[in-house]
């Protein structure tokens, strides 16, 4: 209560104080600085509507003809199919499967036949084989942000764990072996690390507090079930340094579920893969009604999908879970309103 | 069976009664109360078990695609051990958790099935149990369990 009233407060004062000089001699260096183009429109918090799209943990492996391959190839052609076209895709890591050049390079080459531009993060799977390399060859930088019609677009790495290998002497084989494992209980609880949460810090300080800001990690920016680093340990800290926005939309992969979670500002949303469905892990959920049914372990395309999620003026969200089959709750059929 | 060896017990003593001591003694070391070596023994054979059936559910080699039972069981959770035998679609009919484990592999693993009775399918069973200790067993509803929280570690004494 305390913390919302400071927030409210802070964010009257900055739009009182600096809408006016936003528009007049801010801007343009603000802009500059940042190469954004949005920073005197989103001032006025109207956005222009659009939608996009969003695909995560296909889990490729290196085999030829792999059943994941074809659920990756129908997602992307699913989100080919989304009208209002999509103006963008975003990808939320967990390409691959043991960090295998080969299968990041099998997966670009399914995400390129995808009709609009994408961005994507890297997931654990995609990175401890060479910590990486081959993916930061394939795709760049592991962290970034844009802007878009007047919302301010971030992706950074929450994969990064303390170094768990050396003193043991493991292989990069083994490292990855490790990492594989959901419950790996000897690889300690990741998150974006200093480098990264400065540059975050940096990269919002010119964006005014009224932008619409959506971030996307790999893994929750909460505390869900840590023991299958369903969290980011680093994530106050991440909140903290967004709490200054009037909103913004998190998004994320590696559970594998619809799972939705608000703390503060944030607006949390559980992404589906298009491998296999997580479990629900022995917690109580904070929202038990935006969850999908039990899968049917006889269908391989159960509880797998893609996602659209569209932006009005107001930055109302409305999050679509494009689930193959049917196992949303009637309540979220139609896409959660975020 | 605990029944009938009462019953046999008590015919023994009645109908015997003046004969030998011998059966006496022999009946006092039948059942002598376990020592606590023989106690953690037998305890350490179950963790043995459990733990080559957790490796074996990590492992990608009971499959032909990659897959692990873990892929989609972390922790053996959704595994649902508490509620078998039970009608199951995909094979049927009122299978048992065994049966389950081998329609894993042979289906959404594409490996090759174990025999039922095999030491690899024993330690899969005693994984996924001791996973869902202290759950009540109950007949299945329309939904996944989650298996017990581990707190740290494998979690089960391991060395
Ligand atoms: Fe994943
Ligand atoms: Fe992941």
């Amino acid at each position: 209560m305390k913390k919302i009233s400071r927030r409210q407060f802070l964010g009257m004062t900055t739009k009182a104080g600096a809408a006016t000089m936003f528009a007049g001699i801010f801007a343009p260096s603000a802009s500059s600085m940042l190469g954004l183009g949005g920073v005197a429109e989103a001032a006025t918090k109207k956005i222009k509507p659009f939608n996009f799209a969003v695909l995560t943990d296909a889990h490729l492996y290196d085999i030829a003809d792999h059943k994941f391959d074809h659920i990756l190839e129908k997602a992307v052609a699913d989100v080919n199919s989304i009208k209002p076209r999509p103006d963008f895709v975003l990808y939320a890591g967990d390409l691959g499967q043991s960090g295998k050049k080969a299968e990041l390079v099998k997966g670009k080459k399914i995400l390129d036949k995808l009709k609009m531009p994408y961005k994507i993060i890297p997931g654990e799977h995609d990175y401890y084989l060479d910590m990486g390399k081959a993916w930061r060859k394939l795709f760049g930088d592991e962290h970034w942000s844009f802007n878009h019609n007047g919302v301010h677009f971030i992706g950074m790495n929450s994969i990064l764990v303390p170094d768990f290998w050396t003193l043991k002497k493991l292989t990069p084989k083994e490292r990855m072996h490790m990492m594989e494992e959901l419950e790996c209980h000897n690889c300690g609880a990741w998150g974006v690390g200093e480098k990264q949460l400065n540059w975050l810090a940096r990269d919002v300080k010119r964006v005014s507090p009224d932008t619409p800001v959506v971030i996307m990690t790999h893994s929750p920016l909460w505390d869900y079930y840590p023991r299958w680093n369903f969290q980011t340990y680093d994530a106050p800290e991440i909140r903290e340094i967004l709490r200054k926005f009037d909103k913004v939309i998190s998004i994320h992969g590696h559970v594998h579920q619809v799972v939705y979670n608000e703390i503060d500002n944030m607006r949390s949303c559980g992404l589906l893969s298009t491998s296999w469905p997580w479990p629900y892990p022995p917690v109580e959920l904070e929202y038990p009604h935006i969850k999908q049914r039990r899968a049917d372990p006889g269908d391989f395309e159960d509880g797998l999908g893609g996602h659209d999620i569209a932006l009005n003026a107001d930055f109302d969200a409305i999050v679509h879970w494009r689930e193959f089959s049917d196992l949303l709750p009637d309540n979220i059929k139609k896409g959660l309103k975020v | 069976m605990k029944k009938v060896r009462k019953i046999s017990f008590t015919a023994a003593a009645s109908v015997i009664v003046v004969s030998s001591a011998l059966i006496v003694a022999s009946m006092a070391q039948a059942k002598p109360p376990r020592s606590e070596t023989q106690v953690a023994q037998e305890r350490a054979a179950l963790m043995t078990a459990v733990a080559k059936g957790d490796d074996l559910w990590h492992s990608a080699k009971l499959g032909n695609n990659g897959l692990a039972c873990a892929n989609c069981h972390p922790d053996g959770s959704a595994s649902n051990v508490h509620t078998w035998p039970k009608f199951q679609t995909n094979l049927g009919k009122v299978g048992t958790l065994r049966e389950m484990i081998n329609w894993c592999i042979a289906v959404p693993m594409q490996g090759r099935i174990l025999e039922s009775d095999s030491e690899e399918m024993i330690a899969m069973e005693a994984y996924a149990t001791y996973t869902h200790r202290g759950v009540a067993i109950a007949p299945a509803k329309d939904e996944q369990h989650p298996a017990v929280p581990v707190v740290s570690g494998p979690g089960y004494p391991r060395h």
